[in-house]
């Protein structure tokens, strides 16, 4: 019986490295140690179960639906790996990369807390990021010192003409 | 008589204030450094200090005892002292106006980068990002933010001298501030200038202070500081480093434009110009140097940064190419690192041939550059990287301001003095309405250089308007006073001012030794003219987001040659028009009035003329 469970067990931890591997997934690339310097944590299964857990959450939220499974592979010493996600349906199958992409981007900002990263430090290869729109103010504040300075000069000339003027005529 | 008499300096030292504030200029802080870095850094010196002994501090003295002796501005000074070559004084206030015309431009480009510098994130800090906002616009990518921000967002650059495009609104609004701010210094003459002088003068060299001890305790400025410093000698033996150093002293001591001569005609008769005249060189020298020791610690600083983020680069390619952990390479070992990886997978290595960048120190250290693209360029790139970088960029670009503002006092005065010696303009027309005019005029056409292509005419003007017409007038200058006026008379003049006679350092310079300078270059420019073929320009190609070096079109090369040939025959046409006037006339005032002068002695003809 036991022996059975863990033959299953073996062969379904297997079949998900395979398809893991097999299959179009994106790679992630995480630069821990240039991003917090002295305050970089280890990566370790804790992280990487982390990882698997938002990833899923970004999905759920983007699809609005069950649970998702992140399947995880070639992991280096860089920080970086391979994922893909099954499609819950069909537990054989996986999520197309277009439907991966548009979850992850959506939540990016989120997926980026979890880890204390940003952007550039972790890399969905494939993904491009979504930046920001710089805060535009409605007057473009060259404008407003421009105004102030030529305001104050032109009173200067004023003020040199008026009492030229005045002299001349007394 | 006292309301003709003609007005004052409120005290020597502001006439002393007005000369360092004009001689000391950008060319102070943009050129020499560039010429030092390009001609053997601390060995440059010799070759400066030599030349401005030998050219800049006599021309310096002549120019300023004509001014103080004839009490007239350049026109009527030139033609009192030798009627035939008087157009001399008028070939002065051409070259003055085309200068006018094009400097204040420079002038707007710092308002628009101060007023710019009021915001959190410095505009040149960052690209801005391209419209479905997955990444930096296309032109920022290739180039840099602070170069995008020169060529884009400032100028708005077209790609050729031909393609005119439209008026830059910024730019059209800093350029009519700048020239309602010299009108509002020059509007009561030598009155109004002479108090501005003081803070125009003064201003740049608190900023240069600070900036000096904020530039020494940068990280990496020792780098820029010992590559100025090692003497190159080797460069000594270059006759362009010679040429160089003549150039500079000439044109940074603002000789021949004729504000030294108005400058010095508003001074008491006896005024000591002489310790005046070494003094104010002096000052501009230092000046220069001083500006370049902070030039190269900011350069050290920037080239540093540059080169620590192309190795941090290299690093992460390093890293991802071969799927290491992070904390193996640091910037300490990766030089290690490269020699084993590229021994160890040559293949991989060579795939990498593509993005591989050389990071090396001295190529960063050796980007020399002059000019707007150093003030500009340059220096808010460092700025960015400094902390608070808006206070620096303030105080640098308000520094600029003034080191330009007081140059154009001395631009404009030596139009608008001229023109008043002239008794019909100065009856009807008053000083005021006289300087309003001059400044108005230069706004109009100064409008011409907002344009798109604008930056392209500006540098047309700048390399070409006053440099070989300078060259001609002081030559003339300093031959008539050495051989046609004469320089016992001229000995006698001085003694008459100062009480005692030049010694003979200054009579040897001035008739032989400047002089030989001056012929000298005059040739080398005629023939590096020649040599040069068709004059070129950098032009900036946004596809490329680099400057390529295009020729002038036709009626660019006809321009250029209009503000050579305009400037230049000012003294023959002169003289022929003197000529013809006297020929038909022989018993005209001029001519019996300077033969009166002959006689008489110059005093009391000053005092008859007033």
């Amino acid at each position: 019986m036991l022996g059975t469970f863990l033959v299953l067990l073996y062969a379904g931890a297997s079949l998900a490295q395979n398809m893991c591997e097999m299959g179009d997934g994106y790679k992630v690339r995480l630069s821990i140690k240039t991003a917090l310097g002295d305050q970089a944590y280890a990566w370790n299964e804790n992280e990487m179960f982390l990882f698997r857990a938002t990833l899923a959450f970004a999905m759920r939220k983007h699809f609005n639906d069950s649970q998702y499974n992140i399947l995880v592979c070639n992991e280096t010493q860089r920080v970086s790996f391979h994922f893909v996600v099954a499609d819950p349906r069909n537990p054989h199958a996986l999520m197309e990369k277009v439907q991966v992409e548009k979850a992850v981007r959506a939540s990016r900002h989120r997926i980026n807390s979890a880890f204390l990263l940003s952007d550039s430090t972790l890399e969905f290869l494939g993904i491009p990021p979504t930046l920001a729109t710089p805060f535009r103010p409605a007057t473009p504040p060259w404008l407003i010192a421009f105004g102030v300075v030529i305001g104050a000069v032109c009173a200067g000339i004023i003020v040199m003409l008026t009492s030229s003027l005045v002299q001349r005529r007394r | 008589m006292d309301k003709d008499a003609r007005p004052n300096w409120g005290s020597p030292m502001q006439f002393v204030l007005a000369c360092v504030s004009y001689a000391v200029g950008l060319g102070n802080v943009w050129r020499f450094p560039y010429l030092c870095q390009m001609h053997g850094g601390g060995g440059f010196l010799i070759p400066y200090v030599i030349m401005l002994v030998l050219e800049g501090l006599p021309l310096f003295y002549m120019e300023l005892a004509i001014g103080q002796k004839m009490r007239l501005g350049s026109i009527r000074a030139w033609s009192a002292i030798s009627p035939y070559l008087g157009g001399v004084g008028l070939a002065s206030v051409l070259t003055s106006l085309y200068l006018c015309l094009y400097y204040n431009i420079i002038n707007a480009w710092s308002f628009w980068y101060l007023f710019n510098s009021f915001q959190p994130v410095l505009p040149w800090a960052e690209c801005p990002l391209n419209a479905n906002r997955t990444g930096p616009e296309e032109e920022c990518a290739r180039t840099t933010p602070t170069q995008y921000f020169f060529y884009r967002q400032t100028l708005n650059i077209s790609t050729s001298i031909d393609e005119t495009g439209g008026l830059h609104v910024g730019q059209v609004l800093c350029l009519l501030l700048a020239w309602i701010l010299t009108y509002l210094f020059i509007l009561r003459g030598v009155k109004s200038a002479g108090k501005v002088v003081y803070f125009t003068a003064t201003f740049p060299y608190l900023v240069l202070f600070i900036y000096l001890i904020r530039g020494l305790t940068l990280h990496g400025a020792v780098n820029g500081i010992k590559y100025m410093f090692m003497p190159k000698m080797e460069h000594l033996a270059d006759p362009k480093t010679w040429v160089n150093a003549a150039t500079q002293i000439f044109f940074s001591l603002g000789l021949g434009f004729g504000s030294l001569i108005a400058f010095a005609s508003y001074n008491d008769y006896n005024n000591n110009f002489e310790r005046q005249a070494v003094v104010v060189a002096f000052i501009n020298s230092g000046t220069s140097i001083f500006a370049s020791i902070v030039t190269f610690a900011i350069y050290g600083f920037k080239a540093t940064v540059n080169f620590e983020s192309c190795l941090e680069r290299t690093r992460l390619l390093l890293l991802n190419t071969f799927e290491m952990a992070e904390e193996l390479i640091s910037l300490d070992n990766i030089s290690d690192w490269i020699e084993k990886l590229s021994a160890k997978y040559p293949e991989q290595f060579d795939s990498l041939a593509g993005v591989w960048e050389n990071c090396s120190l001295e190529d960063e250290l050796k980007t020399a550059v002059e000019g707007a693209g150093l003030a500009f360029i340059v220096y808010s790139e460092a700025i960015q990287n400094m902390p608070l970088p808006q206070l620096w960029s303030v105080l640098y670009f308000f520094m600029l301001l003034m080191l330009g503002l007081g140059s154009m006092l001395g631009n404009v005065t030596a139009i608008i003095t001229p023109l008043r010696d002239f008794e019909v303009v100065a009856r009807h027309i008053s000083i005021e309405a006289l300087s309003g005019l001059v400044c108005l005029f230069c706004l109009l056409v100064g409008l011409s250089f907002t344009t798109a292509s604008g930056n392209y005419w500006f540098t047309m003007f700048n390399d070409y308007a006053a440099s070989f017409s300078l060259l001609f007038v002081v030559l003339v200058e300093v031959i008539i006073v050495s051989y046609v006026y004469g320089i016992r008379r001229f000995e006698k003049d001085v003694e008459d001012m100062l009480g005692r006679r030049p010694s003979w350092f200054w009579k040897i310079l001035l008739v032989a030794v400047s002089p030989l300078v001056l012929a000298s270059l005059f040739i080398f420019y005629i023939v590096s003219y020649i040599q040069g073929g068709t004059p070129t320009y950098q032009a900036w190609d946004k596809h490329l987001g680099a400057s390529v070096v295009t020729e002038y079109p036709i009626y660019g090369q006809v321009v250029i040659g209009l503000l050579l040939a305009s400037t230049v025959s000012c003294v023959p046409l002169s003289a022929l028009y003197t000529y013809c006037k006297t020929k038909r006339r022989p018993g005209t005032r001029e001519l019996s009035v300077s033969q009166e002068w002959t006689l008489l002695g110059w005093r009391c003809e000053a005092e008859l003329r007033e």
